[in-house]
């Protein structure tokens, strides 16, 4: 048994059922992100949903429910930012030329603003260097600004000059891992987790906010 | 360096010609693209030739215009412009040209 979703994929109606919506979903995610500087842009992805609308179509034959394996086929003809990865190197190659500051493994240094005491850089550090815990390296900044103050300019220039790791490919590239369809969608099911993570913590804190307001109205009026 | 990505920027490269040359024999739609380049064993993904078509329009060397199809939404078909048939003129010259110089450079190879 699985839910069933109504969804329009560019501009045509499909019934879909709940398992073959998410990898559909990853997978539109993962092409939108492929084509996100191309010129023309909106027209390519609207001209590949049309087509999956397309292929599903073909590929029913009468069925009403689009499945995983309908998701798959149409995948395999459309092909995966994988597939066509090799028409990206070209304009990476031109970036890594012409900018000095990147580095070529695809690890780049970002503030890590999931994790941040201050400003996120020190974890931002920690995960470019793969340092589990980003404790040691706030550690190491507060030694060196204690001998000899260097070390709050030196976070101050990183703090203005880091980008902030926003996207979820971003993340991926902070942490020097690879991106493709699988570890955006992971990235992105972790930062969701995260988020809800956060709400809950706000959540608590009103909460025990509001308690102690309440406490405080009682003590007056007592 | 690896093979298989120059044997796609190879491939990548013969592209527009290639479809460019197909459109000019009759509107297409994308996916009878795809089959041709099939048929003369050049396989390549659909996406691939989506971001092509669009760059390949806003050039003004193809046009488009929509017909009603009966198994789904209605279809995009390519038509070549006058400035894309002297851009493929152009381009089919500099390939015969291109060939002719690979041959005689491989010329050990094959022997």
């Amino acid at each position: 048994m699985n839910k069933i979703f109504n969804i329009n994929l560019g501009g045509y109606p499909c019934t879909i059922d709940e398992d073959a919506y998410e990898e559909l979903k990853a997978y539109l995610k993962a092409i939108r992100h492929h084509f996100r500087s191309s010129e023309g842009y909106e027209e390519i992805v609207a001209d590949i949903e049309t087509r999956m609308a397309e292929l599903f179509q073909e590929n029913l034959n009468g069925r009403p429910i689009i499945t995983n394996q309908d998701v798959e086929i149409a995948i395999s003809i459309m092909g995966t930012p994988e597939d066509f990865g090799a028409e990206i190197p070209e304009e990476e190659k031109v970036k890594t030329k012409s900018s000095k500051f990147n580095i070529k493994t695809g690890k780049r240094l970002f503030k890590d603003t999931n994790d941040q005491v201050v400003g996120g850089v020190c974890s931002g550090i920690a995960a470019y260097f793969g340092i589990e815990d980003p404790l040691w390296v706030r550690l190491f900044f507060v030694l060196i600004t204690i001998s000899g103050g260097f070390g709050i300019i030196a976070y101050l220039i990183l703090w203005a000059i880091l980008p902030k790791a926003e996207t979820a490919a971003d993340r991926l590239s902070m942490k020097g891992e690879k991106i493709n369809v699988a570890s955006i969608a992971k990235t992105i099911e972790e930062e969701i987790d995260h988020f809800s993570d956060k709400i809950s913590e706000w959540g608590d804190e009103i909460g025990s906010k509001k308690k102690a307001k309440k406490k405080k109205v009682k003590y007056e009026t007592v | 360096m690896k093979l298989e990505n120059t044997k796609a920027q190879m491939r990548k490269g013969v592209l527009e010609l290639c479809i460019l040359s197909i459109i000019s024999e009759k509107d297409v739609y994308p996916s009878d693209i795809i089959k041709q380049l099939k048929k003369h064993e050049l396989t390549v993904v659909e996406g691939t030739i989506y971001p092509l078509l669009t760059r390949l329009k806003n050039a003004g060397l193809l046009s488009y215009y929509w017909q009603e199809s009966t198994s789904g939404p209605p279809r995009k078909y390519f038509q070549i412009t006058d400035l894309g048939k002297s851009f493929l003129g152009e381009l089919t010259e500099t390939w015969n040209k291109l060939v002719y110089a690979v041959n005689q450079s491989t010329k050990n190879i094959n022997q």
